[in-house]
């Protein structure tokens, strides 16, 4: 190689081995108080777990998932898709950057609302943007989506169209369908008791 | 005043086209005269003859790179406003395999192709021809490849973060292989017969 790339080269690894050794700045942003007092105010964070269900069942690539539970009940069951993210590790190198991925919709849950909403409130004030909370977490994400739903005599039209969707969701879920489903729930057929009617008897004698 | 400029809304979004036009014809008229117009210079690198394109682009991937980190660390650049093209794997090994097949049988890539156009290259505008072919097809056939293209999605992924390391530490290796690589090539560059086009 020219002496005049060699010395280029070798500027490029010193200024490359500059960003090593510079002292590492705390660049992050904080949200004002007024703004983030005003979205904890906002009920535009939370997502339903019919919302988020679809999304998934959509397979949609802007949703991202983040169950914050421990690693060992993310090990056992979570929703399709998610990353599991501590609270503890919030903002290391690798979850800053899933958190701060522009084009993603994250939404926290965990088993109840109550840690989703701790981290909502730590991302919110560190002006991380579009996060989402499925409110209930996954303790409303089974109950609706896992457990049956049958419908009664008189649920309008738009709980049948839920109750149907929540059916299929299930299946999707878990490959078992509507069927199975209900007989989860009910009881067990009631034995029909057979009524015979008594023989006729013949008309003695006759004209 | 923070970069980029028109995401922080320093500079007007109605801009976009004016700046995509004036960067286009810049990075046009840096492949014509890295002669990436000639398809015999690209398929150079297959045959170990020529080694421009990977040294350009490899020269291009590094000096940006240092030079994002360095504006950043100076407060000149807002980290968080860069679009980051999301990954979705299982599409980008399939289109990474079929766009090398591409390059390899066609001697060019779409932007080199275009600049073989603009120059009045025949065989850049054959490949341009097919290129807008297949688009097309891919397009009208979309829904057909749908779940292809969506799976495997991994967000806007950053490289460093799949080593689990800082992005300066992973520049750094980047352009120690980098350089490194410049100097294999003209190591082979050496040892193989050179080719008059």
């Amino acid at each position: 190689m020219e002496r005049k790339y060699t010395i280029l080269a070798v500027l490029l690894i010193v200024l490359a081995l500059g960003l090593v050794i510079l002292p590492k700045k705390n660049d992050r942003k904080e949200t004002d108080p007024k703004i983030l007092l005003s979205s904890i105010a906002e009920r535009s964070r939370y997502l339903t777990t019919d919302q988020v269900t679809h999304r998934i069942i959509e397979n949609d690539p802007t949703l991202l998932l983040i169950d914050l539970r421990s690693a060992g009940q993310f090990k056992a069951f979570s929703l399709p898709g998610a990353v599991n993210i501590l609270p503890d590790s919030l903002f290391s190198q690798t979850n800053n950057e899933l958190l701060n991925q522009s084009g993603k919709d994250k939404v926290f849950f965990a088993n109840s609302d109550l840690e989703a909403e701790k981290v909502w409130l730590i991302c919110t004030r560190f002006s991380v943007k579009r996060i989402y909370i499925m409110k209930g977490g996954m303790n409303e994400w089974f109950n609706t989506i896992i457990k049956p739903t049958v419908a009664s005599a008189t649920s309008s039209s738009a709980e049948l169209d839920l109750i149907s969707f929540r059916n299929a969701a299930r299946q999707f879920f878990t490959g078992t369908g509507q069927a199975t489903a209900q007989s989860a729930t009910s009881k067990s057929p009631e034995k029909v008791q057979v009524v015979r009617k008594a023989a006729t008897r013949s008309a003695g004698g006759g004209c | 005043m923070i970069g980029p400029i028109i995401s922080s809304g320093i500079v007007s979004q109605a801009w976009d086209n004016i700046f995509a036009l004036i960067l286009g014809m810049g990075f046009g008229f840096a492949l014509e005269s890295s002669g990436f117009s000639s398809s015999r210079k690209i398929i150079g690198t297959f045959f170990g003859y020529d080694f421009v394109v990977v040294k350009v682009f490899f020269t291009a991937a590094i000096v940006a790179s240092v030079g994002l980190l360095y504006l950043s660390y100076f407060g000149l650049l807002d980290f968080s406003l860069l679009y980051i093209q999301p990954t979705f794997l299982t599409s980008a090994i399939v289109g990474g395999i079929i766009m090398g097949i591409g390059f390899a049988m066609g001697g060019f890539c779409p932007g080199t192709s275009l600049a073989a156009c603009a120059v009045g290259r025949i065989d850049g505008m054959v490949f341009f021809g097919g290129m807008f072919i297949g688009v097309f097809l891919f397009s009208e056939s979309f829904p057909i490849f749908e779940n292809m293209y969506y799976s495997g999605s991994q967000g806007a992924k950053m490289i460093n973060s799949a080593f689990g390391i800082s992005p300066e530490l992973f520049t750094f290796f980047l352009v120690l292989a980098a350089v490194g690589m410049f100097f294999g090539a003209a190591w082979v560059q050496k040892k193989v017969k050179k080719v008059e086009y």
